[in-house]
């Protein structure tokens, strides 16, 4: 039998997780270097998984399978494909960071470690899942840490932040439950089987659901999805909850829990209801593109750099939803593509303004000035990471943003139109951040600032360089994205009538060379 | 022919096995009541009483196994002229308060003492009610259901009571009296009723009239199963009738609302299960529809009523009417699926709230008056792992996955599923009063991670005796062992209905 | 004038019906707890009048289980009651005992 690896993704956390909760709580350093060591080796442990995963290949890799609880038909399975891969890679990433970037932690430090490795661990099975009962098992555990995260360790109105995010997701999650028995009861009437497993219920839904019903189910699916991304009107939570969070909690749950929305919509509720998918996709497009520009004009106008980088999520998971529903292979690249690029980015960006924060004390916008000149490291970096973020080629964001883009012109064209606006409003917000806290003459305490240490160095140029590299070389991402979205689409078209646009000649977009015939082809096609 | 004349008594047959668990518990009360007579000083009584407690608890969850085996192998029976009937179902209720009715007296070794309350007396009367539940589980004639009923409620009106010392505890004895006896004589009004209608107050002889004969005027027929379905809706506490429960809830001794919140809602809805099942299986159309409305109000009166509450008993009062609520979306199903999922959520509940109940009664302190959620500022520096426990519990009834709570949840919504229909938007009605209750759950939890202020009353004494600590780590482990490996129990719960005598 | 059955069962539920608007309406709690006696009373000439036109005793033996019943309610309740106002000096209705409220 071949080693587990996913089921040690998951318990390797975990294991971590309970081996620091029996440390001493009084040495605080003993217990910063176990939780680094069970992440660093989960970081290790997922890098192997990422060697050895067949590019090229659509179906789901590393399967394991176990009865769980037999009599409800709920079972143990996990397995990872293109669209799970790089959100478990990314979390594995992403945890050290978080850790390494909050030594600051000095009160209670055990169970922030505690909390940080168990959210990984939850965040790990999320992403594994493929039975829809175990995927809704931790899609509701990781609520629990990042709650206790948000209301131990975070700022100002911590306990309301954490409760509005715990209710927001749980009303929304109540939506996904019903929906999934709902699938899994109507599979169980029509074949006398009850089982829960993605695969089969893949293969069996598209016609074995009537249109209403499935209709009614893919809004279910959805309310619950589109509060984890979040969509524009159930949004109302996110901001709160990442102003208040802590540093690593804000760069978790950017980073990683949103895409749990957006990776819901693309392996569950369009793989599941297709015809549903197709036939609503204009209404999530018109909330993607309303949350892309009513997130940037939101941003614009926040006093608060940690608000306004929430605000400028919803605008970044809105290019991943705008690409999602394009339901076009170019579409579902780039939406995949952005989570990624997204979780890199936008951590960085939460980092920085967490080690501002532990300097001055205020995330204030206008309490800054001429940081560039008392700290230039940060303000050159900090500078990058807004190119990176607003998405100017070379960085990773261009290449999601403008794959999402390019597929939805492909066959909605004018909401591309409107949404690439929404590039130009990010550059303008972030910028204008730039030059009121960055440029100028620092005063006062700003003036005394001191730069970035190596360790906090060590939390952002990883993820920077990630970014640069993926921006230039996007090649060995999307080679294992694409197989596994190109299966999506084929799923969708042979289920429905439903024929997703394409470009006449070459098929897939890969680099930049192509991406200018692929723009040609555009501009012929107006 | 006897000498005087008269045809000899037949007497019916009885089987001892199958009324064991009931008689030892008895037996066990009255033998305290005796002894209490004869050993005077109360340092030798007590604990004298505590061990006879103790033996006729074990004795009787022993005969239940006993039971549960011939039940294996030799089916399902009846005794007592068919007004006692032995089975799968009954067996496993009767284990649940049993487990309960132990940890309440676990809460209660040290309770009483530091109340100066009495303590034989009070053994005594819970054997007393905990027998009478078991009977209640089991009993198979309506008639024995309402004998049973009373023997539950009547030592229960005196054990709310008890701390007589107390205003508090007074008032919620004369309520939860008056509102019990109503609720009992309108049971016994729809038991009338029902007799009238069908010419028989055995749940088997009513099914049996009820497949030959169709009724031409079911108003009779209906207006019992309404009047019967109010009734029992008092003792399980489910909304419109709940107005009782927090008041009761509140004033009770912590250890005798763990002890009503766990057995006493898990003997009513066997009652409840058993009379609808048994008895009116066949007119399930009926009742599903008046089920669904019940199990709706409960749902939103626990969850909405939970939110305006400041004092945390009070809090766990209107989560007990929610949870009534989710274990009617289990009963209305109206499948032996429906009937497995209520038991497995009448098995879970019953240690979260003993184990809930016991976490406040340590917090309240001596008096036993204050739950106030003020009190509770702070507890997490104070009393960390108490705090952890606490929220585990918390989290459990809010059915995040993991723990027992959801494996409970889980259920429930299956049965819903499996039924299909209206059942859907009552589950979905669930799920949205789940997370209503979870923003109470988590401001209990949040309170005891704030740090308590200057001026802010704090924990004077508050060390946890034995037995709360072993029902405390109990009650957190199995929510942890269930939670993940929910199997046993569902088997357990899935072989009793498959025993369940129709 | 023939006296049917039907008679003595609208009786009982117009008994059963005062004695539930009674508990309902009434404060003192010595009316409320006699309303519920008149509730079990006229359950007792429920299960009589059916019992005589069913032609079935078990009416008949509910009836003496519901009196053994009655009885011990009866002591209970009073037991409450003294206990309450022995406590607390005050007057008899329902309205003077609420201290528990939220």
């Amino acid at each position: 039998m071949d080693f587990p690896i996913l089921t040690a993704l998951i318990l390797l956390p975990f294991v971590g997780a309970l081996f620091v909760a029996c440390l001493p709580s009084n040495r605080p350093e003993t217990i910063r270097i176990a939780g680094m060591m069970t992440a660093i080796a989960t970081l290790g442990l997922t890098l192997w998984m990422l060697a050895d995963f067949e590019t090229g290949k659509a179906g789901y890799q590393f399967l394991s399978s176990h009865a769980w609880f037999s009599d409800l038909g709920v079972r143990y399975t996990l397995g990872v494909d293109g669209i799970s891969l790089f959100m478990v890679v990314l979390n594995a990433l992403l945890l050290p960071i978080a850790l390494l970037a909050s030594t600051g932690v000095n009160e209670r430090a055990k169970a922030f470690t505690v909390w940080l490795l168990v959210l990984e661990a939850a965040l790990m099975g999320a992403f594994l899942a493929l039975d829809l009962v175990l995927f809704f098992v931790f899609f509701e555990v990781v609520l629990v840490p990042m709650y206790f995260l948000i209301a131990g360790w975070g700022h100002g109105r911590r306990n309301y932040a954490a409760t509005k995010f715990f209710i927001y997701t749980m009303a929304g999650s109540a939506f996904l439950f019903i929906g999934i028995l709902a699938v899994g009861f109507l599979h169980k009437s029509s074949t006398g089987v009850l089982t829960f497993d993605v695969r089969v219920l893949t293969q069996w839904a598209p016609a074995g659901i009537a249109p209403t019903t499935a209709a009614w189910l893919f809004a279910a699916f959805t309310i619950a999805f589109a509060v984890k991304v979040p969509l524009v009107p159930l949004h109302t939570w996110l901001p709160d909850a990442h102003t208040e969070a802590p540093t690593a909690g804000s760069v978790i749950l950017a980073g990683v829990m949103l895409k749990l929305g957006t990776y819901g919509f693309l392996r569950f509720a369009i793989p599941i209801f297709p015809a549903a998918a197709v036939k609503y996709a204009p209404v999530l497009l018109t909330l993607a593109v309303i949350g892309i520009i009513y997130g940037a004009i939101v941003a614009t106008m926040q006093p608060d750099l940690k608000r306004l980088v929430a605000y400028s999520s919803i605008a970044h998971l809105g290019f991943v939803v705008l690409g999602t529903f394009a339901l076009t292979r170019q579409g579902l690249d780039g939406a995949v593509f952005t989570m990624l690029s997204h979780g890199l980015t936008t951590g960085v960006l939460f980092l920085i303004i967490g080690f501002l924060y532990e300097r001055r004390h205020t995330r204030l916008i206008a309490d800054f000035g001429g940081l560039w000149r008392s700290a230039p490291i940060m303000g050159g970096l900090f500078v990058v990471t807004a190119f990176a973020s607003i998405g100017l080629p070379g960085f990773s964001g261009f290449v999601g943003e403008f794959l999402a883009l390019l597929g939805t012109f492909m066959g909605h064209r004018w909401y591309a139109v409107v949404a690439a606006s929404g590039v130009i409003l990010a550059a303008i917000y972030l910028l204008w951040a730039v030059q009121r806290a960055f440029t100028g003459v620092p005063e006062g305490d700003n003036a005394t600032i001191s730069d970035l240490n190596v360790r906090e160095l060590a939390c952002i140029l990883p993820l920077l360089a990630l970014s640069l590299f993926l921006g230039v070389y996007p090649k060995p991402a999307l080679d294992r994205i694409g197989p596994s979205v190109k299966a999506v689409i084929a799923h969708v078209e042979k289920s429905t009538s439903y024929e997703s646009p394409k470009f006449s000649k070459h098929s897939p977009i890969l680099n930049e060379e192509r991406m200018d015939h692929g723009s040609d082809e555009m501009e012929e096609s107006k | 022919m006897n000498p005087l004349g008269v045809a000899s008594i037949v007497t019916p047959g009885v089987d001892w096995l199958g009324v064991a668990p009931v008689a030892l518990l008895a037996l066990a009360a009255i033998g305290i009541v005796l002894q209490r007579s004869i050993l005077r000083r109360a340092s030798v009584a007590y604990p004298s009483a505590l061990i006879v407690a103790a033996v006729g608890i074990i004795l009787s969850a022993v005969a239940l196994i006993a039971q549960w085996h011939r039940v294996q192998t030799d089916g399902s029976y009846t005794t007592l002229s068919k007004m006692v009937a032995v089975d799968g179902f009954s067996i496993f209720i009767g284990g649940v308060v049993l487990v309960a009715t132990a940890c309440s007296v676990l809460l209660a070794s040290r309770y009483l003492d530091r109340e100066r309350l009495d303590g034989p007396e009070y053994l005594a009367l819970m054997l007393l009610s905990a027998s009478g539940m078991l009977a209640m589980a089991s009993a198979n004639d309506l008639i024995a259901v309402f004998v049973a009923l009373e023997i539950v409620s009547i030592p229960l009106y005196v054990l709310v009571a008890y701390d007589r010392r107390r205003s508090t505890s007074l008032e919620a004895g004369m309520k939860y009296f008056l509102l019990g006896a109503f609720a009992s004589a309108v049971f016994l009004y729809g038991v009338a009723l029902t007799y009238g209608a069908t010419g028989s107050t055995g749940l088997v002889g009513i099914a049996n009239y009820l497949s030959e004969v169709t009724l031409l005027e079911r108003g009779t027929l209906l207006a019992g199963l309404v009047l019967m379905l109010v009734g029992l809706g008092f003792k399980v506490a489910a909304a419109p009738f709940h107005m009782w429960t927090p008041d009761v809830y509140q004033g009770a001794p912590t250890p005798v609302t763990a002890f009503m919140a766990s057995a006493t809602k898990a003997a009513a809805f066997a009652a409840l299960i058993r009379i609808l099942y048994t008895a009116l299986g066949g007119s399930s159309s009926d009742w599903r529809p008046l089920l669904w409305v019940l199990a709706v109000l409960s749902l939103l009166v626990g969850s909405i009523g939970a939110v305006i509450q400041t004092d945390v008993k009070r809090m766990l009062a209107y989560s007990s009417i929610n949870h009534a609520g989710f274990i009617l979306i289990g009963v209305q199903a109206g499948t032996i699926k429906g009937v497995s999922s209520a038991l497995t959520y009448l098995a879970i509940y019953a240690f979260l709230a003993v184990g809930s109940f016991a976490i406040v009664g340590v917090v309240a302190g001596r008096g036993d008056a204050d739950s106030d959620l003020e009190r509770f500022k702070g507890l997490s520096s104070r009393r960390t792992g108490l705090s952890w426990a606490f929220t585990l519990l918390l989290l459990a009834q809010a059915g995040v996955p993991l723990t027992a709570g959801f494996i409970a949840k889980f259920g429930v919504f299956s049965a819903a599923a499996g039924a299909g229909g209206t059942s859907y938007v009552l589950a979905l009605i669930g799920m949205l009063t789940a997370a209503i209750a979870a923003f109470v759950y988590l401001r209990i939890a949040a309170t005891m991670f704030t740090p308590a202020g200057e001026g802010d009353q704090v924990l004077a004494s508050s060390k946890v005796d034995l037995g709360t600590g072993i029902v405390i780590w109990f009650s957190c482990a199995l929510t942890i062992v269930i939670g993940v490996a929910p199997g046993f129990l569902l088997g357990l719960a899935e072989r009793a209905t498959l025993l369940f005598l129709r | 004038m023939i006296v049917t059955p039907t008679w003595y069962l609208v009786l009982a539920a117009a008994l059963f019906s005062i004695g539930a608007v009674g508990m309902l309406v009434r404060r003192n709690v010595i009316v409320m707890f006699m309303c519920v006696e008149l509730m079990l009373n006229a359950v007792n000439l429920t299960f009589v009048t059916f019992s005589k036109t069913l032609n079935d005793l078990s009416g008949q033996v509910a009836v003496f289980f519901v009196l053994v019943v009655a009885a011990a309610e009866v002591a209970i309740g009073l037991a409450l009651i003294v206990a309450i106002f022995r406590r607390r000096h005050t007057g008899t209705t329902a309205d003077d005992i609420s201290e528990l409220r939220g």
